[in-house]
């Protein structure tokens, strides 16, 4: 007997250890360090974040933190990719360590997915109110359906304080203020507890007597009588009859308890309002481009010309996030990412005022170890060679155009 | 070996082994269907029944009985053809039940921190019960799958009714209208189920009105139904005894 209790333990044991792998099989989180493997093309010619901004890099608990900037939809879309006409701007974190407490698009709240237009610029912010402390990477996410997640950069955050100290709260239509983290948990155990015991019982019912062996027997040899009593056919109705009943009170308690509740909402909504560029005069023709790979640096022949009225000088070339200047002509002081930001990364062959009315051909190379970091030289066994990017023009005052570059690529290996 | 030879020599001993077995059989059972039942449903219901903002009065209520109905028909189909048992739909229920709230307590709220009024399972207890029941009444397979899974899928919704009803609540935010469900499927990020991929009140019963989810129940029991004849036949292959011809 003690050997078969032994066995019993033993086997158990093994059955839950299984049972809890199974489960651990699955986790709902995405790592956020994603950013790095997605093919090159989707991050040069989707979106291209610019002008992002994060609030804080140090937030407690309860706090809040912002990061805002502009997102253009590239034109030349590739042809792989689903257009963005469903997307849905998301925050790329490791799990709910903020809430998301808003999200704009121009100044209208996206909580569900938007039509986004190509070659449109539009402005946006998202909103995060810290949860649980730790260091966290925070990136700004669009996702596109067909297309998958587009990532954009992303910066370290600190949450200090406990998790223990976060509350939700917020004043429903009915008057009740709430605290989201923990409402409707003791309902959700009381009547979760209920219906199990209500299970487990009659399960019990049935295990008091012999279960397998003897019914078994029983049932081969044909002798059905006494397998079912009617004492049991009498406890079966009163299960029966009580689940009706539980249910029905149930049903009738919380429709008195919540007498107004309303359907989910969803849908997709459209007419995003793009950001007014201002006007652009400067008109860029890509002669050549071509990456050298030992030297993990993209130089292009460009042809300018300037039809404005001021003098203008390249002071940035940004594609897939990272950011290559000339730090003579901009420099960037707003606490961008450093990993993507080659602050003396772009050289111009001749980098002096384009005057109005001029037009220049000029070798421009960006160059940086972030190519590689970021595996951006992958773009070259893409099924289409094309690199995309944006470029920024300054005139003396300050003021910025942007041009947007797509063009092939040629690889140079030796 | 005769009986005369057999490895328990009273009747006291016999009822004792007879009784180790019960346990044994049943904890393995228990165990298997944890595993088995929910990862089924984890592929099958899924988003539906993770996540709070999921739980509609269309799909959620449709999809979620016809997936469920798998594994209690079949187990229910052994236990009572086999052993004239009636708790086969519970059994697997309870197994599902005990695997969810392990899984979303341990993984979803201790691992990465969703609170658990957002990711709570659905309750499939009441429309157990009475599956074990009418085929216990019954002792019909057919009558079972008519009545029985008409009755899984219809006491769906009104079972877990008092569950989402809270969650139901309206709130403005930010100029908006939200449900306290869509507002933590708003405010608990999932970087991985972007909004478009949330599929709730889809779907072409606009001349219901505002009474949708019987509707949307009644279309789930019938198929329930369909699903519950398939899968108690798949119970009755895998429980048949077949023995090998010996030479
Ligand atoms: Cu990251």
């Amino acid at each position: 007997m003690k050997t078969i209790k032994d066995k019993v333990a033993k086997l158990s044991f093994v059955a839950l250890l299984m049972t809890l792998s199974a489960a651990m099989l699955y986790t709902p989180t995405a790592s956020a360090h994603g950013e790095k493997s997605q093919a090159a093309f989707m991050r040069m010619r989707t979106i291209h974040w610019f002008d992002l901004n994060w609030s804080k890099p140090v937030v407690e608990v309860n706090e809040t933190m912002e990061i805002s900037g502009k997102f253009h939809v590239f034109a030349g879309w590739p042809e792989t990719v689903d257009k963005p006409e469903v997307s849905f701007l998301n925050i790329g974190i490791p799990g709910p360590v903020f809430i998301r407490a808003g999200s704009w698009i121009g100044d209208q709240l996206v909580p569900r997915s938007v039509t986004l237009e190509l070659g449109e610029t539009y402005s946006f912010r998202v909103l995060l109110k810290a949860r649980r402390p730790g260091e966290w990477h925070v990136h700004t996410m669009m996702n596109v359906e067909g297309g998958g997640p587009i990532i954009g950069p992303g910066k370290f955050v600190t949450i200090t304080g406990t998790m223990g100290s976060f509350t939700n709260e917020l004043t429903t239509l009915t008057g009740q203020t709430i605290d989201l983290e923990t409402w409707g948990l003791s309902n959700i155990y009381f009547w979760h507890g209920l219906w199990y015991l209500v299970g487990v019982a009659w399960l019990v019912y049935w295990c008091r007597r012999p279960v397998f062996i003897p019914r078994h027997l029983a049932v081969s040899a044909g002798k059905l009588d006494g397998l079912i009593t009617d004492g049991d056919k009498k406890v079966a109705i009163i299960f029966f009859v009580g689940t009706i009943g539980l249910v029905l009170f149930g049903m009738g308690q919380a429709n008195s308890k919540y007498p107004v509740t309303t359907p989910l909402q969803a849908g997709l909504m459209r007419g995003m309002v793009p950001l007014e560029m201002p006007e652009v005069s400067i008109n860029v023709k890509v002669e050549e481009a071509s990456y050298r790979v030992p030297g993990r640096a993209m130089q292009m022949t460009l042809t300018i010309t300037n039809n404005g009225d001021s003098a203008v000088r390249l002071g940035e070339f940004n594609t897939a996030s990272v950011r290559f200047l000339d730090p003579e002509v901009y420099q960037d002081d707003s606490g961008y990412p450093a990993d993507l930001l080659a602050d003396a990364g772009l050289s111009v062959s001749d980098n002096s005022p384009i005057q109005p009315g001029e037009t220049r051909t000029i070798e421009v190379t960006a160059s940086d170890a972030a190519w590689e970091v970021y595996r951006l030289s992958d773009l070259i066994y893409d099924p289409d060679s094309r690199f995309a990017g944006l470029l920024f023009f300054f005139d003396e005052n300050g003021n910025r155009q942007m041009v947007m570059v797509d063009a092939p690529l040629i690889p140079v290996f030796i | 070996m005769s009986a005369s030879q057999s490895a328990v020599r009273s009747r006291a001993e016999a009822v004792k082994v007879s009784r180790t077995f019960d346990y044994l059989i049943i904890w393995t059972l228990f165990m298997v269907l944890i595993g088995g039942y929910h990862i089924h449903f984890m592929l099958t219901g899924g988003d539906w029944d993770f996540w709070s903002d999921w739980k509609d009065r269309r799909l959620w209520v449709t999809v979620v009985p016809i997936v469920s109905i798998t594994f209690p028909a079949a187990v229910q189909a052994m236990a009572w053809s086999r052993y004239r048992l009636p708790f086969g739909a519970t059994l697997c229920v309870l197994g599902l039940l005990l695997g969810e709230w392990i899984n979303r307590y341990l993984n979803f709220w201790g691992w990465t921190y969703f609170p658990v009024n957002f990711v709570f399972p659905s309750n499939l207890v009441p429309g157990a019960i009475l599956l074990d029941v009418v085929l216990m009444l019954s002792g019909s397979f057919t009558l079972t799958a008519v009545l029985g899974g008409m009755a899984w899928g219809l006491v769906f919704y009104p079972g877990n009714w008092p569950i989402i009803a809270p969650l139901h609540i309206p709130i403005e935010y930010n100029g908006m209208m939200f449900t306290l469900a869509d507002l933590q499927g708003y405010h608990y990020v999932r970087t991985g189920t972007p909004e478009y991929i949330r599929m709730v009140e889809k779907g072409t019963l606009r001349t219901f009105g505002k009474d949708v989810a019987p509707v949307s129940a009644f279309f789930s029991a019938f198929v329930s139904i369909l699903i519950y004849f398939l899968w108690h036949f798949f119970g009755n292959w895998f429980s048949q005894t077949r023995f090998v011809q010996s030479t």
